[in-house]
């Protein structure tokens, strides 16, 4: 024990070397689970406090692009409301509740941190736990999907975007629903990977990938992007395709979260069934 | 010496920023990113106590990280350069004596020891980072080519700034 100390005194600088080292990898890897650690919890403030600012500045820069957007997304919005359709009959308007339940809600929220060029991207947004995000609810912006949530604090949090090693989506062609996985490997922001397209398929330019909707986090048939090259493997059993991305992650300004209503509804479906298999 | 500790934060805040505000939002190429910010533990005076050496390091790694959900990766790296920085002092030392109070300079070392000293520094941090970041061999080259072309473009903006910061006209 003594000879311990001595050696600890005399060796302080390794042993704070390690020590700290220590503290950073074991950070690091545990919150690449996307665990809610208490300190992202107390940094969130202040980076995003810091980042607010910044991106308040620099909003101005995007106004004629964000305009242009809002516009488009207004006449969307005219075209689908109630004045909008024909009535051939007044009393058949009403509002089955059965039939329609309300499963997705959306928030606006700004985007105050981006990136594109890391290996590893992530978004920040000025909405939090007080808006009622939690964690693994998707971003979306219009009909495009953008990413997940992976931490909130109470008045930010901050989105796993599509360009990260640890992002996996799951979606399908348009034509004919065939599943595929998207991934992207780095390098062009604008181009992501398509994995496991089987060898029976034909695979054309130009052929739109959108969400399969098996995956909690996106509703069905969200705009992921569309066929920019293929090559047909010799030797695997897969095809492999390059999607041009139909979001632009470089020129994010306004997003929206999605809020999954039924989510617990789902969860608990899921445990049930996770439960009775053990 | 209040001086130069006061001098030290204004510095690490400094580059904080900068790497937040600007260098991170550069959009140049995704095999170009500039970490600028180390510059910071490079300038630290040369008797400064190892501890303080590692621990400075650790919150420079960590205040950053927290500006980009990068929790222990830049501190990391950070920490490790923090300790390897006096190591590399004397195996590079040309064996004349280092003034108290001063930090390690293009001006004072010389270009040929600061050369050294700081391509040895950043490569470490910069090779760190990136493979951390990716954690997978199978990326191998591509991660290698973004540390050679990171390190080049942190490295040309040390020199840029030691140029600044030390006019050589006399």
């Amino acid at each position: 024990m003594h000879y311990l100390l001595y050696f600890l005194r005399k060796q302080y600088i390794y042993f704070l070397f390690f020590v700290l080292e220590g503290i950073s990898l074991l950070l690091f890897f545990n919150n690449n689970d996307y665990q809610n650690s208490a300190l992202t919890f107390v940094s969130n403030g202040f980076a995003g406090t810091v980042l607010n600012v910044s991106s308040n500045i620099s909003e101005y820069f995007s106004l004629r692009r964000v305009n242009r957007i809002l516009a488009e997304d207004n006449a969307k919005i005219h075209s689908n409301r109630s004045e909008a359709f024909y009535k051939a009959d007044t009393e058949s308007f009403f509002h089955n509740d059965t039939l329609y339940k309300l499963e997705y809600r959306y928030i606006s929220a700004k985007v105050i941190n981006n990136s594109t060029n890391k290996r590893n991207n992530f978004i920040m947004l000025n909405k939090g736990r007080h808006q009622g995000i939690e964690n693994h609810m998707g971003i979306i912006m219009g009909d495009r999907i953008v990413g997940q949530v992976v931490s909130v604090s109470e008045h930010f949090c901050w989105v796993m975007s599509l360009l990260n090693k640890d992002s996996r989506i799951s979606g399908k062609f348009k034509k004919n629903n065939q599943l595929v996985n998207i991934e992207w490997n780095g390098g062009n922001y604008l181009t992501g990977e398509v994995k496991e397209i089987p060898k029976h398929m034909l695979i054309q330019k130009g052929d739109t990938i959108i969400t399969s909707g098996n995956s909690d986090i996106f509703p069905e048939g969200l705009l992921i992007g569309t066929i920019d090259h293929y090559t047909i493997a010799q030797e695997e059993n897969f095809n492999y395709a390059t999607v041009r991305f139909a979001t632009d992650f470089n020129s994010l300004s306004f997003v929206e979260v999605l809020i999954d209503m039924m989510h617990k509804e789902k969860e608990n479906l899921k445990n049930s069934f996770k439960s009775r298999e053990q | 010496m209040t001086i130069i500790i006061l001098k030290n934060i204004g510095r690490f805040i400094f580059l904080i920023l900068l790497q937040v505000l600007i260098l991170n939002n550069i959009q140049f190429s995704s095999y170009i990113n500039p970490y600028f910010y180390i510059y910071f533990i490079l300038l630290l005076p040369f008797e400064t106590p190892r501890w303080l050496l590692l621990l400075s390091a650790f919150l420079l790694g960590i205040t950053l990280d927290a500006f980009t959900n990068t929790f222990g990766l830049n501190a990391a790296a950070c920490v490790l350069i923090a300790f390897l920085r006096p190591f590399v002092i004397t195996a590079i030392s040309t064996g004349t004596e280092f003034m108290i109070g001063h930090s390690p300079s293009l001006k004072n070392q010389g270009v040929k020891w600061f050369s050294y000293y700081s391509i040895i520094l950043v490569l470490v941090h910069h090779f760190t980072l990136f493979y951390m970041e990716i954690f997978r061999f199978t990326e191998f080259f591509q991660t290698l080519l973004r540390v050679l072309l990171s390190s080049l473009f942190t490295l040309l903006l040390i020199f840029i700034a030691e140029y600044l910061s030390y006019p050589t006209k006399k």
